[in-house]
């Protein structure tokens, strides 16, 4: 049933230094990242900001250089290419959207400059047809007419006009991957369920691997098929979207589904346990479980030993020592 | 007192108006280039209450709360209408009236708050800075409130001598609200103030800001584009579109019996976290250039209802401007499926 | 400024081209005839590139040659700006100065900013080795003092036409210009739109000059205009100082000859008031176009336009109120 992974990214890891010459210290924003992307599914990363999962969509995009891991696309790995021809040929497989529509576009450049530089730049159609591919693509994503969208400049378009643009710049070049990093975050609510349907019928009709970064779960929901949790740098839980909401493992995920606000908890409101903790990239931390400064379930190996990602239950993995511990493995079959 | 209450309450006998917007108006820029950012609102805060102003970019709901605190940025100007607190005109004070009335009677959160704070002060002084500019008070006695009211909003007393970049961004938000609280206002705007922060931290705050509001009285006027984020917190929501009010309930009420379009359309936008995977659509198209609102009901190009296949109504809907009905006790809309036009 | 965050700034990097008529009028140029300033300027500079145009037409053939008859005479309807002591007609040597004046600040502008540019703006993209060495090189150019260098530069140079002046010129005020628009390109090259085209798969070439540069032409436009009239300037003071090619005409070697005669001292005012009203005249202009430029750049000072209340209840009267103006 699964499909061969498009993406195989395996013990990913970016570390910034940060400080002075005498006081170095290394942020850990990525640290151990492990997951596939598969074609014509969509993988939703969510986590807290600062929780590295930007870091991630930009390492696949190659505008960071990992620290460690690899990133396998068909087989090679592409954090160690370095010749310009090989690069290209990655970027023209996998692409990335931007969560700041009024930023991913040069302002001083028409629609159609946008979607027509990847074509000339890949080469994907002659030249004579380059015109015709343009308002091909600008109708695919739902932006007629397109003669007259594509003669626009960004500031006369609306959010959600101006992220299905760069949807359509990022289908010019026909990518496996698409990367969107938190592209409804900045829209209006309205329009975020027409860009999320817009994703999934394109996955659908072009069996596009999707990763799709965000901090909303209920988005997370309803396009994804599977789920990642990332919590300071890490995964923290992963498996099919309907099962880790149901049943999460993890206590960090359990922490975002109790937070999301939700008009049947009016009566019923519980205080979050207020403990003091932030979802950010650590600094130079300590070895044991990054959450444990928060976590309601915490015990004594949490703060020494680093919980690994353990497969408590069919294709679900958490990062836990009290909810997935490591014997488990020896335990079943 | 209405937020235990599922059911609305009866308008007889909620507490007494604080804050009475009738007929509002603003405008940006003059002449013939202007844009009417907020178009004959009528709204109300009562005493006690969070009133939650709910709508999308450009609807005016941010206008709203600059005009209330008289903040509006030129060329932005009150072009029409009344904006009175407990009886008293504000339009039209002076400079001087109307510095007592703020943070006194009223003080604001603002969207960007976390950047509100001087990051070369210590935060003790900032609040210090604030009282001070509104009340005869000693820096020893003020410094002193600081701390007990970080204490209210859950920080550590002892971070009256830390400097905001040592603090974390939910920690700044709460601490600019330990501000706005610092001359026991009556009224508090929050205008979009955990719109930057993290579901987690959101919740935090929003416990606390009803805890504060339990403890000393003062009403809210929340405004965000969140709005399940209203349907849990807010006593009475009013949703604005294209700079009007075009709907007001209770929030138990909007939950489960919206009746604008829009406000429908909005309240399906946000995909649930429980309960069968459903395709959305969401509303099309997107909100109108202010400089030149569509006639008649603003929402008309984009409402599912209003199709030539009802001629009379569809002329109605596109010439005249629907007014705020009551539909039922507390629940106003402004449509003209509502309220008598065909049904 | 996302779409939660509405203002009501315009793009200023791009106005949409406006159709007058049937000519298509670029969006910068009518914002610029729009604001009062650099339309003012505009005016004025435009006047004397007119003047420098036609100057072959309205003036004497040979401007510096000796007519000791009409020596020393005050400006009068022959001789509208009056004569030198060796009896040139100034009008004509400040109509065909203004030629090389403007040539030499325009070409010094060019060479500049061109520099400038494409050096500050590489060096802040690529990072890494390539600024460093960028880097250096403009602070080396940096530390030699202007002043001196052109002097010295001047006097050595056998060959002082105006062209070499203009890239003596041009080294010595290129690396203040690069710097800034170094720090400038530095702040883009993080914009997710130059991100997105990296990603794209654009070559450094492309992104600095199609993709980088034309968002900042305003600061470019800027630093243009600047490097003008200091050139003006200083060209015209290193003649005063008679280091330029005196057999050439421009006002710095009017000056010149009016210093040098001692004119002032016997009365004359004409052989120095003419050629400096010019070039303070020309100056001017290219400062007003400057300022205008600043402010058409910065939308916060376009927005905050309440209506004209007349200059002097602006300044005096107190502050702008926003009152509310209840409507019938």
């Amino acid at each position: 049933m699964t499909a061969a992974a498009q993406l195989e990214v395996q013990g990913l890891t970016k570390h910034f230094a940060v400080g002075t010459t005498f006081a170095r210290s290394r942020v850990h924003a990525v640290d151990d990242v492990s997951f596939e992307l598969r074609p014509g599914t969509i993988t939703a990363l969510v986590g807290e900001s600062g929780s590295g999962k930007s870091t991630v969509a930009r390492l696949l995009a190659r505008l960071h250089d990992p620290t460690g891991g690899a990133v396998l696309f068909e087989g090679s790995d592409v954090a160690r290419v370095r010749r310009r021809r090989d690069v290209l040929r990655y970027r023209s497989q996998v692409q990335l959207i931007f969560q700041d529509p009024f930023d991913s576009l040069n302002p001083v450049k028409t629609v159609r400059h946008h979607i027509e530089r990847p074509l000339r730049i890949h080469g994907i159609v002659p030249r004579h047809e380059v015109d015709e591919r343009v308002q091909e693509l600008l109708r695919a994503v739902g932006l007629v007419p397109p003669q007259e969208i594509a003669a626009k400049y960004p500031h006369e378009l609306s959010g959600g006009q101006r992220q299905r643009v760069a949807l359509a710049r990022v289908l010019a070049v026909e990518p496996k991957v698409v990367l969107a990093d938190e592209p409804t975050s900045m829209l209006d609510v309205s329009i975020r369920i027409g860009i999320l349907n817009l994703m999934m019928r394109l996955k659908e009709e072009r069996g596009i691997a999707f990763l799709f970064v965000t901090h909303d779960l209920a988005s997370a929901r309803y396009v994804a098929d599977d789920l990642l949790v990332m919590y300071a740098g890490q995964i923290v839980e992963r498996g099919p979207v309907e099962e880790v909401l149901e049943s999460p493992l993890h206590p960090y995920t359990r922490l975002l589904l109790a937070a999301v606000p939700d008009p049947a908890k009016r009566l019923h409101a519980d205080r979050i346990q207020e403990r003091k903790g932030v979802a950010a990239a650590a600094v130079d931390p300590p070895e044991g479980c990054r959450f444990v400064s928060r976590c309601p379930l915490a015990i004594d190996v949490c703060s020494r030993v680093t919980p690994p990602l353990v497969e408590a239950r069919p294709h679900q993995a958490a990062r836990c020592h009290v909810t997935a511990p490591s014997n488990l493995i020896e335990r079943t079959t | 007192m209405t937020s235990l209450v599922e059911v609305p309450v009866v308008t007889r006998t909620s507490p007494p108006a604080l804050l009475e917007l009738r007929g509002l108006a603003v405008d940006y820029g003059f002449g013939e280039n202007r844009a009417r950012a907020v178009d004959g609102v009528d709204l109300t805060i009562h005493e006690g209450e969070i009133l939650g102003l709910a709508g999308e970019s450009g609807c005016g709901k941010t206008t709203i709360a600059n005009a209330v605190m008289q903040i509006l940025r030129p060329p932005g100007h009150i072009a029409a209408g009344t904006m009175s607190f407990r009886g008293e005109n504000l339009i039209g004070k002076s400079e001087e009236e109307l510095r007592r009335f703020r943070w006194r009677n009223v003080s604001m959160v603002f969207q960007s708050a976390m950047n509100a704070l001087n990051p070369v002060m210590r935060v003790g002084d900032q609040f210090v800075d604030a009282m001070q500019a509104h009340e005869r008070i000693d820096r020893r006695r003020a410094l002193a409130r600081a701390a007990e009211l970080l204490d209210l909003v859950g920080i550590d007393r002892a971070r009256v001598r830390a400097y905001p970049h040592e603090l974390s961004g939910g920690m700044r938000q709460r601490v600019i609200i330990a501000i706005a609280l610092s001359l026991n206002p009556e009224l508090i705007v929050l205008d979009e103030p955990t719109t930057a922060l993290d579901v987690v931290v959101q919740r935090e705050i929003m416990q606390q800001v009803e805890a504060l509001k339990h403890d000393f009285g003062f009403a809210v006027l929340f405004i965000t584009h969140d709005v399940s984020l209203l349907l849990e917190f807010a006593d009475r929501i009013a949703i604005m579109y294209a700079g009007e009010v075009v709907e007001t309930a209770p929030a138990g009420v909007l939950a489960t019996n919206a009746q604008h379009p829009y406000t429908q359309g909005l309240l399906e936008s946000f995909p649930p976290l429980t309960g069968p995977r459903q395709r959305l659509t969401g509303i099309p198209g997107s909100p109108p250039d202010l400089r030149n609102p569509p006639t008649g009901c603003r929402f008309h190009p984009r409402c599912p209802h209003c199709t030539r296949d009802r001629p009379e109504l569809y002329r109605l809907q596109t010439i005249e401007r629907p007014v705020l009905r009551e539909v039922e006790p507390g629940h106003s809309v402004a449509c003209h499926l509502v309220a008598g036009a065909e049904e | 400024m996302s779409q939660l965050d509405p203002t009501f700034d315009l793009p200023l990097a791009a106005p949409p081209t406006r159709v007058r008529g049937r000519v298509r009028v670029p969006g910068w140029v009518v914002l610029l005839l729009q604001n009062r300033k650099s339309r003012t300027g505009l005016v004025m500079v435009g006047f004397m590139v007119l003047i420098a145009l036609i100057a072959p037409l309205i003036s004497v053939a040979h401007p510096n040659d000796f007519n000791l008859l009409a020596a020393r005479q005050a400006p009068s309807w022959q001789h509208l700006f009056g004569t030198t002591d060796q009896g040139s007609d100034i009008f004509s040597q400040v109509v065909l100065g203004a030629r090389r004046s403007l040539l030499l600040g325009a070409a010094v502008a060019v060479l500049a900013t061109g520099l400038a540019a494409t050096l500050g703006v590489t060096a802040a993209y690529s990072g890494g080795v390539v600024d460093d060495v960028v880097n250096f090189v403009i602070n080396v150019f940096l530390t030699i003092p202007a002043i001196p260098l052109l002097v010295v530069a001047s006097s050595y140079l056998k060959n002082r036409s105006m062209w070499t002046m203009a890239v003596v010129l041009a080294l010595v005020l290129w690396a203040f210009e690069a710097r800034i628009l170094r720090g400038q390109a530095l702040q883009l090259k993080s914009r997710d739109f130059i991100l997105a085209a990296k990603a794209t798969g654009e070559s450094t070439r492309r992104v600095v000059f199609a993709e980088l540069m034309p968002n900042m032409i305003s600061r470019i436009a800027a630093g243009f205009v600047l490097v003008f009239y200091i050139a003006l300037l200083t060209d015209a003071g290193l003649e005063f100082l008679g280091l330029g090619d005196m057999t050439k005409t421009s006002w710095g070697v009017t000056l010149y000859w009016a210093q040098v005669n001692s004119t002032v001292l016997q009365g004359e005012w004409w052989p120095f008031f003419f050629p400096g009203a010019a070039l303070a005249f020309t100056v001017l202009g290219l400062v007003l176009l400057l300022a205008g430029i600043d402010e058409v750049s910065n939308p916060r000072l376009r927005n905050e336009r309440m209506p004209r209340r007349g200059l002097f209840r602006q300044l005096f009267g107190g502050r702008l109120a926003t009152r509310a103006e209840t409507s019938a």
